[in-house]
């Protein structure tokens, strides 16, 4: 082998930084294409597959995928900061979008260049149409036909039904899940969400319950039947009952919860009118009814027509849409810090 | 990380040859150097920056500079308590690994069956499946209703389901199967550069199996012991997926704690205060264990 002498190091050194530098018109051409992001799974299948190239199809827009967790494209927002941000338009949980909206990062969507955003669900539309909630998975109660005697129908059953004790199975708080149960007990009990004392009384009432990191860890314990109920995602549920699993979702009389997706575009975008026309492109009826046959989710477009077979296992959708909780997060955000210490401290 | 690399290192590494390394061979570090500035330095710098700030909502941290964060992870009984539960399940780790693990590593140095690649196989299996699957695997296996729970039921040892996982227990079994590995490969190296001929020559002499063990296999193979302990005791102290999915909300480790700060509050200064807390005590206990150790293996010589 040839010896590596000081002019090689030099060369391959020059040659890495002219790589670099060629680089860098590449990334300053990508930010002309719409950087589109979304979660890994199914999830980044979905868009390949599906979404981009009908997308491309209707808007001739080209798109790059980037696939990531909510909490990672704000860890890459916040690096790159308000001024060159590294997306054009945001996909994440709401209450994670209510945090970084306080910030500064995002601006009010123009009706005019979204059609479809006058079609969402009044309540999935947020103040100044500052984001959207474009993809909603609710959160109801699922449980084992087969273990359990009386069924639940309401949020208060799994205070009130004996069978449940020690069989309940709840998300850990790092989950949005747990907080959206917390705040709706606060809501049901204290008569609103800011009464979170009262909701640490009564979730200590349901102890001894099992927590979830995620809800396929639930799935897993609703199968061996660990737990016999649970305060579950409805699109997890109807996997399982794919699956051959004996379980039923419960539409909760008092409402449900929601993971909510919430579409955000950034106020100094590279591309924001390819921004806009890929929002109203994941607003359309027929996008959100594909979504709905994909995971289940309850399509956010008041014109979507589910087929009768697919909406019994989309239990919320059309009027049932208004029955979903909302909460401020910028009151909630605050306090999350201290939430999560307090659960950790009481809730085991 | 640097407190293993040291630990690691051969204790006669030190340069012998007086010969002055010509200036060509700075270069040749430079790439490495740069790697290890870029990626390594760097990172730490800035979380060591970020653990000095207060922490604040609405921004990622705020403005000057405070030890708040150090204060409160250290005069915290809860934080202190998971800091300490944290570094009690290393402790638990490591010599049940070094159990498990030095028969098999001994077997493996020793043996002359065609298996023995199939052995290591084997030993690696673990690696070669994701963390995350690992943990379902056990999740399935030590559950209320999961397969070992079934058997003791259908066996009549026990009337309901034993609590074997979300504590302790269903926590270290899954980190000692995760990382046995670890333990096992260090040992093997070792243990295969001691010659056969030594063990053969004792036996000669009249030593028994044990005494042949105990005299001279076992002091010999200490820097793979040293070496194995503390690459389990450092990959448990950081370890995260295991304790999130086998320990529920009972077992509750720093780094759990780290990442809730981190990733799920965006407490980035907070989080950033608690690592810092966690690693220094991990480069602590490794750092007197190798210097114990150390000395040990000296009086061995």
């Amino acid at each position: 082998m040839k010896a590596f002498s000081r002019r090689d190091c030099l060369q391959a050194m020059a040659a890495a930084a002219g790589m670099s530098a060629l680089a860098m018109p590449g990334m300053s051409f990508a930010a002309q294409n719409l950087v589109v992001n979304t979660y890994g799974g199914r999830w980044e299948k979905f868009w390949r597959s599906d979404l981009m190239p009908t997308f491309m199809r209707s808007a001739g827009v080209e798109t790059t995928l980037d696939v990531g967790l909510g909490k990672n494209f704000v860890a890459n927002l916040r690096a790159a900061g308000v001024a060159k941000p590294p997306y054009s338009i945001l996909m994440v949980n709401e209450n994670i979008a209510s945090l970084v909206r306080a910030e500064g990062y995002f601006e009010p969507i123009p009706a005019a260049k979204v059609p479809n955003l006058a079609n969402v669900y009044p309540i999935l539309r947020n103040a100044e149409d500052n984001g959207v909630r474009g993809i909603v998975s609710t959160i109801g109660i699922g449980y084992r036909k087969d273990l359990v005697k009386t069924p639940p129908k309401s949020w208060s059953d799994l205070w009130s039904n004996p069978e449940f004790k020690g069989k309940i199975g709840l998300y850990q708080i790092g989950n949005t899940a747990a907080m959206l149960f917390l705040l709706m007990t606060a809501k049901l009990y204290g008569g609103s969400q800011d009464a979170i004392d009262r909701a640490f009384t009564e979730i200590k009432k349901l102890l001894p319950f099992t927590q979830a990191d995620w809800s396929g860890t639930l799935s897993t314990m609703l199968t061996r039947g660990d737990v016999t109920v649970a305060v579950i995602d409805f699109p997890e549920i109807v996997a399982l009952q794919k699956k051959g699993v004996p379980v039923e979702m419960v539409v909760p009389t008092e409402g449900v919860l929601a993971f909510e997706q919430s579409f955000n575009v950034l106020k100094n975008a590279s591309a924001k009118e390819e921004a806009y026309k890929y929002l109203d492109f994941i607003l359309r009826p027929d996008v959100q009814e594909m979504m709905a046959k994909e995971f289940f989710t309850s399509p956010t477009n008041t014109r979507s027509k589910l087929p009768p077979d697919l909406a019994k296992d989309v239990p919320v959708s059309g009027d049932r849409m208004k029955s979903i909780f909302q909460f401020d997060w910028a009151k909630v955000n605050p306090q999350v810090a201290a939430i999560t210490d307090r659960w950790n401290r009481e809730m085991k | 990380m640097s407190a293993v690399m040291t630990a690691e290192a051969p204790p006669h590494s030190s340069a012998r040859r007086k010969a002055r390394p010509g200036r060509g061979a700075f270069w040749l570090i430079a790439p490495a150097l740069v790697l290890i500035g870029v990626f390594l330095v760097l990172p730490y710098l800035n979380i060591i920056a970020m653990s000095l700030r207060p922490t604040a909502v609405g921004a990622p941290y705020g403005a000057g500079f405070t030890l708040g964060n150090y204060a409160h992870a250290l005069g915290d009984g809860y934080i202190l308590g998971v800091l300490a539960d944290t570094l009690l399940l290393g402790a638990t780790t490591v010599p049940i690994c070094l159990l498990l693990g030095y028969p098999v590593a001994y077997h493996l140095a020793r043996t002359r069956s065609r298996w023995g690649s199939l052995l290591y196989v084997l030993v690696l299996s673990p690696l070669l499946v994701g963390v995350v699957v690992r943990s379902f695997g056990w999740l399935i296996l030590l559950s209320g209703n999961g397969v070992i729970n079934r058997v003791l039921i259908d066996l009549g040892l026990v009337e309901t389901g034993l609590q074997l996982m979300n504590n302790r227990l269903g926590v270290t079994v899954a980190l000692v199967h995760v990382f046995l590995p670890f333990m096992i490969l260090p040992l093997v190296g070792v243990i295969q550069s001691i010659d056969p001929t030594l063990e053969q020559a004792a036996r000669s002499l009249g030593a028994s199996r044990l005494k042949v063990f105990w005299r001279l296999v076992l002091p010999m193979s200490w820097p793979g012991i040293q070496a194995g302990t503390i690459l389990v005791f450092v990959l448990t102290l950081s370890a995260y997926v295991t304790p999130v999915m086998l320990g529920g909300a009972q077992v509750k480790t720093m780094s759990v704690l780290v990442v809730q700060n981190l990733i799920d509050n965006f407490q980035w200064p907070a989080g950033a205060a608690q690592a810092l807390v966690l690693s220094a005590c991990g480069m602590v206990a490794v750092w007197v264990y190798a210097r114990l150790t150390g000395r040990f293996m000296k009086g061995l010589q």
